[in-house]
């Protein structure tokens, strides 16, 4: 190969190269696009378990209460009992668990989400402690509350107040915005998760419908190893029964619905498209762009090149036209991913998981939890386009030198 | 083949298909000839050239070149046999457009591991020779016909051949410039004792030649 040739053919060639370079840039482009934005949908399902510190959540639906009074659980997170968290704690693959107590609390004046939580546990809602915008997060042992603001300010409830929940009195030590911080697992009041278990055994409805003993929940938040939450998911429905409801990020990325969030089946079959596309394209233009050159091969043998020569001078030229095409694939991929980023995205959660009683006014409107999508190009991704461009380069140039390195100098040299 | 022999064809033949363009010629060229093979357009000279220089492979019969059987060289041991022992000057120049001058001349050793300073001496001094110094790093667009065949025949030179093939080097040009060309070639078969084997349909050109073939219908008349 011979560099001072090949930059010379390139540059003066200007057309020619620009043409191959654009072409199969393109195709880089959309192979880096469709795999960013597919990577974006899937970081973008995790975020409304992250937001409450986990990669799972569990829950069993169960009956509906009879006789709205008093604390109740929403038939969509009964009892789940202390020895089937031990059996989930004692998974391969599970590394903590966080529990939380949801109840709706009817009192004669007004309806309660209340939510015990265990106010040291990292995983979980305990990690609404930054959200306290007045007063304090809850400290060990004493019997108090956290109001969320909106609630507050509806019912003007203000800090130091005093609650009365289902009889029990408590004081209001803090006030929080739940909703800047997660979608799941929000309240109108937090209790230390005792408090809320102390509401619920004393229950004689909750009793009723879902038999509770102290030391059961009705919410689990699980931290998992990645690559074993499938697996997980369906060892805990297995434990928990048909009733269980294990959300994942993989159940949040179905709710999206966009094609890209359908399936990784789609990205694979899109990029391999992309690919082909790509292929096709650099091989078209430079399988032109060589016939055009048959005389000059046909010289370069006649002065004593050997096919070998001749294959790799055309290779390293494909090879660093490839490599250009994929510089400017990826640079064009970084504009559109930027541009991309600015996309909003609205993630349904499911009614389940929505702690607000269904039938109260509102209660049975979708949330969504909305966010920027969170597109960029990993730099995996962009390594391998980089290398898919020069293997692309070298395999087109070496077929296409291979085939016109056969032409025989005297065919192409003796018309003139 | 006596010593003084430096190419031979034996009984050569060439058929494209059921056209037979070469029929049965066998020729000598001796070191420092200048042979010219002379017939009309289609009489096959250029084929034979062809066979004779390597390019192509005979349908029938032998070449020796230099001292070697080249018609059972494989493609790639012809080309190197090319680089090291034979120059081509073609009708249409066959420069590369995108390269310089002296690049141009230098194309014979681009494969070889050489400094480019050094590709780059040896290819200006041919072009002094040829006249062209001023020129080595023009692209061929930017010279004339002459300058342009100036080029091929330092290309030619640029591997100290013993032989040139020469296929209507004057072809392209006009009658002066044609005859400044033949005034070249004649003086590097003179002084340098290149043999040179020339492929031309000019009588008048010919005569400057040390011997005249003459072909006629693929087969040599005289």
């Amino acid at each position: 190969m011979n560099l001072r040739y090949m930059l010379k053919e390139l540059y003066y060639q200007r057309r020619r190269t620009l043409m191959s370079i654009l072409g199969l840039s393109i195709g880089i482009a959309l192979l880096i696009i469709l795999n960013s934005l597919s990577s974006a949908y899937r970081q973008a399902a995790q975020v409304p378990l992250k937001e409450i510190g986990a990669d799972i959540t569990v829950q069993r639906s169960g009956d509906v209460p009879k006789d709205l009074a008093g604390a109740v659980f929403p038939c969509s997170a009964v009892t789940i009992r202390k020895e089937e968290v031990e059996k989930i704690r004692k998974l391969p693959g599970v590394r903590g668990i966080g529990t939380g107590l949801l109840l709706w609390v009817f009192d004669p004046n007004r309806a309660w989400i209340v939510l015990g939580i265990e106010k040291d546990n990292s995983i979980g809602p305990s990690l609404l402690r930054s959200s306290v915008t007045e007063g304090r997060f809850l400290e060990d042992g004493k019997p108090e509350a956290l109001v969320e603001q909106a609630y507050a300010r509806q019912f003007g409830i203000k800090l130091n107040d005093t609650i009365s929940v289902a009889d029990d009195k408590f004081p209001v030590v803090g006030i929080i915005d739940a909703s800047r911080a997660a979608k799941i697992a929000i309240a109108n009041i937090y209790l230390p998760i005792k408090e809320a278990q102390n509401l619920a055994i004393s229950s004689k409805e909750l009793q009723s419908v879902s038999p509770y003993a102290p030391g059961d929940v009705n919410l689990l938040f699980i931290k998992a190893d990645q690559e074993k939450i499938t697996g997980l998911a369906s060892e805990m429905k297995t434990i928990l029964g048909n009733k269980a409801t294990v959300a994942t990020p993989d159940s949040f990325l179905k709710l999206l619905g966009s094609l890209f969030a359908l399936s990784d089946k789609f990205t694979l079959a899109a990029s391999l498209i992309a690919i082909i596309v790509a292929v096709l394209i650099a091989f078209k233009t430079m399988a032109g762009n060589i016939a055009e050159r048959a005389r000059e091969i046909g010289v370069l043998k006649a002065v004593g090149w050997t096919n070998r020569n001749v294959v790799s001078q055309l290779m390293s030229e494909s090879v660093i036209q490839c490599f250009m095409a994929g510089i400017l694939g990826l640079l064009i991929a970084l504009v559109a991913s930027f541009g991309l980023s600015f996309m909003k995205v609205n993630i349904p959660i499911p009614w389940e998981m929505s702690p607000n009683p269904h039938f109260l006014p509102g209660g049975g409107d979708q949330i969504f939890k909305t966010l920027r999508l969170p597109v960029h190009v990993p730099w995996n991704l962009a390594f391998f386009a980089i290398l898919l461009s020069i293997i692309i380069g070298g395999v087109t140039g070496g077929l296409l030198g291979r085939h016109i390195s056969k032409i025989k100098p005297s065919e192409v040299l003796r018309h003139e | 083949m006596s010593k003084s022999t430096i190419l031979s064809g034996t009984d050569l033949s060439m058929k494209y298909g059921d056209l037979e363009v070469v029929k049965g010629v066998s020729l000598a060229v001796n070191e420092g000839e200048f042979v010219c093979l002379v017939g009309k357009s289609g009489c096959g000279k250029t084929t034979l050239l062809s066979l004779l220089s390597g390019l192509e492979k005979p349908t029938k019969g032998r070449v020796n070149l230099d001292g070697r059987e080249i018609t059972t060289s494989s493609e790639d041991e012809l080309a190197l046999f090319r680089r090291d022992n034979v120059g081509f000057i073609f009708q249409s120049f066959n420069l590369i457009p995108t390269l310089s001058a002296w690049e141009n001349v230098a194309l014979p050793l681009f494969p070889i591991k050489m400094t480019s300073e050094e590709r780059r001496r040896r290819a200006t001094e041919l072009l002094g020779k040829m006249e062209l110094g001023h020129r080595i790093e023009h692209l061929p667009s930017a010279l004339s016909g002459g300058e342009k065949q100036r080029v091929a025949i330092a290309r030619a030179l640029i591997n100290n051949p013993k032989i040139i093939f020469a296929d209507e080097p004057t072809g392209n040009l006009d009658s002066s410039t044609g005859e400044a060309i033949m005034g070249i070639l004649n003086k590097l078969h003179k002084e340098e004792g290149v043999a040179i084997l020339m492929v031309t349909h000019e009588d008048e050109l010919a005569k400057t030649a040390n011997r005249l073939i003459r072909m006629k219908d693929g087969e040599i008349m005289s």
